[in-house]
């Protein structure tokens, strides 16, 4: 978790560029108005939006380097662990093939058991369940970022194309329905 | 520590030979891409969008009047169950006399996202019964579901049961509370809706994320030792590429499918409690009233038998059959043991009813 001494410094940069991005933002506005309805303008005066995804993606970041290095801590923690039983149980060097074979058959086993064991336990699946809802909360700014470009240049956003296949999704579904019960009625008239 | 002369000659030896067959691999054996995995010959005789519907050619002059339906699952593709000709589920069905025909679900794009359980159940898998039923001239077929399949298959049977004659269920996923695997307690901890809102389907990266922490050490390392151990061996080598093709090979799940699945098989388990509704319709297991049969590997490890066996005591048929078998979730459908105990039992159970 976050510290409060670095989570009032993150929230102070976090003000601070706002502030700023605001200001510049209102302090351009004009020369903006003054231009064409070209691509740029469009992208100037979603900026400040870019802005404020770059400053939250730093805080996902953050959260999203936590967890990694939970993740690996775990995985670095079972491997230690594992090794250690397989040193307890295999402590010989092995010194031919048969002795060989055996010994990769305990350390694959051991290896195999420990790590089905982190796998399945829960602080594993807690950890491994908000890296990934960073991970997606990343690609979510990322998202938004990119709608800004797609935006400026005419294009239709992530949640415009998602509407059209929405919509294109609900009219298959009726039509397909419509058809299967057209298709009953007439193998019941037939029968 | 041992003097070097104690170090067994035949260790130098083994690594030689290991890494002989390391740079002999590409002139003895083909590339994974170069294989077709294709075996029994079909014919494709619906398709609807990414979906068709398959029919083997038979493989005897006289077929069972019912013909049989298989639904196999959303996660890699149906070619396990016909991946070589000797431990090949369809064409072990097809010379027992059954007439087979399978649901490939095809490759979802990002257009498919809203499809769910109601456009697989009602949908896809209702089609093809419908089409099965007006080709075969019967009233009603039977239902072979695999896996994440035999989910959709026994929502299915419960909802339509009056076009399913038989229903056969092979390591279906039913109880997810009480799964005991790896990929359940992945499943439990998913906050699936920020996943299929900002991505979408669920990709097919997630799903080898999932099979990678499935033995790793067996899986990721052994297994390839082995390969290259028994370069030489044409008929192990065969096989281990078309698996590893399979295996390599996971479409896209459409992401409401994909939430609704999570949410209600892993995290809220409705199904198993009658509460899960496909379609506006309450899925009630005690309608499954037809003849049951139920398919479970006692040693697998992507569906616990805990998982699959509610279903044979949750539904409210009278003839009831429940099979479990000392094997994994793939061998218990291409291996030698399904050819020569899995298979004919069922075949043995089916042909008396079909």
């Amino acid at each position: 978790m976050q510290s409060d001494s670095s989570k009032n410094t993150g929230d102070y940069y976090k003000h601070l560029s706002l502030f700023w991005t605001d200001i510049m933002h209102l302090m351009s506005s004009k020369p903006q108005a003054l231009a064409s309805t070209g691509p740029m303008r469009a992208f100037t005066s979603n900026s400040k939006k870019v802005t404020t995804e770059l400053i939250e993606i730093n805080e996902d970041l953050m959260g999203f380097n936590e967890y990694l290095t939970e993740y690996y801590r775990q995985l670095s923690d079972a491997w230690k662990d594992a090794q250690k039983k397989v040193n307890l149980k295999a402590p010989e060097v092995p010194h031919d093939v048969e002795q060989i074979d055996s010994f990769k058959r305990i350390w694959i086993d051991i290896f195999d058991n420990d790590f089905t064991e982190l796998f399945d336990s829960k602080k594993f699946g807690e950890n491994y369940g908000k890296l990934v809802s960073k991970e997606l909360e990343l690609t979510k700014h990322w998202n938004n970022i990119t709608n800004v470009v797609l935006q400026s240049v005419n294009l239709p956003s992530k949640e415009e194309i998602d509407e059209v296949y929405k919509e294109l999704h609900s009219l298959k579904k009726r039509i397909g329905k419509l058809e299967l019960e057209l298709k009953k009625k007439e193998a019941r008239n037939n029968a | 520590m041992h003097s070097e002369s104690s170090v067994d000659p035949k260790i130098m030896e083994e690594i030689l030979k290991f890494s002989r067959n390391v740079i002999d691999a590409p002139k003895l054996v083909s590339a994974p891409d170069e294989i077709s995995l294709e075996v029994t010959p079909h014919d494709t005789v619906l398709e609807i969008d990414k979906t068709r519907l398959i029919h083997y050619v038979p493989l005897t002059e006289k077929q069972h009047k019912t013909p049989l339906l298989i639904s196999y699952a959303l996660i890699n593709r149906y070619h396990i169950l016909d991946l070589q000709p000797e431990k090949s589920w369809v064409r072990n069905l097809l010379s027992q006399g059954f007439d087979v025909y399978m649901l490939d679900w095809g490759t979802p794009t990002s257009m498919d996202k809203y499809l769910d359980f109601d456009d697989y159940v009602n949908g896809y898998l209702d089609s093809a019964v419908e089409h099965i039923k007006d080709e075969s001239s019967v009233e009603k077929i039977s239902l072979q579901g695999y896996c994440t399949g035999a989910t959709i298959a026994t929502t299915y049977a419960a909802l339509h049961p009056e076009s399913v004659k038989n229903y056969v269920a092979t390591a279906p996923v039913i109880d997810g509370w009480r799964d005991t695997t790896v990929i359940s307690n992945l499943a439990k901890h998913m906050d699936v809706d920020k996943m299929v809102d900002t991505i979408g389907n669920m990709p097919p990266e997630f799903m080898y994320y999932c099979f990678s922490v499935l033995k790793p050490f067996e899986q990721g390392i052994e297994k390839y030792i082995r390969f290259f151990k028994n370069i030489d061996n044409k008929k192990f080598v065969d096989n281990f590429l078309r698996v590893e093709k399979w295996l390599g090979d996971t479409p896209p799940i459409p992401g409401e499918l994909f939430k609704q699945w999570i949410k209600d098989i892993y995290q809220k388990n409705l199904l198993v409690q009658n509460k899960m509704y496909v379609g506006g319709e309450r899925v009630d297991l005690k309608k499954i009233d037809m003849p049951t049969f139920t398919q479970i590997a006692v040693g697998d490890h992507l569906v616990s038998p805990e998982c699959s066996m509610p279903l044979h005591y949750g539904i409210g048929s009278d003839d009831k059959t429940l099979r479990m078998y000392p094997t994994g979730h793939v061998g218990m459908i291409a291996s030698s043991l399904s050819q020569k105990k899995v298979l004919p039992e069922l075949g043995t159970w089916l042909s008396e009813r079909s």
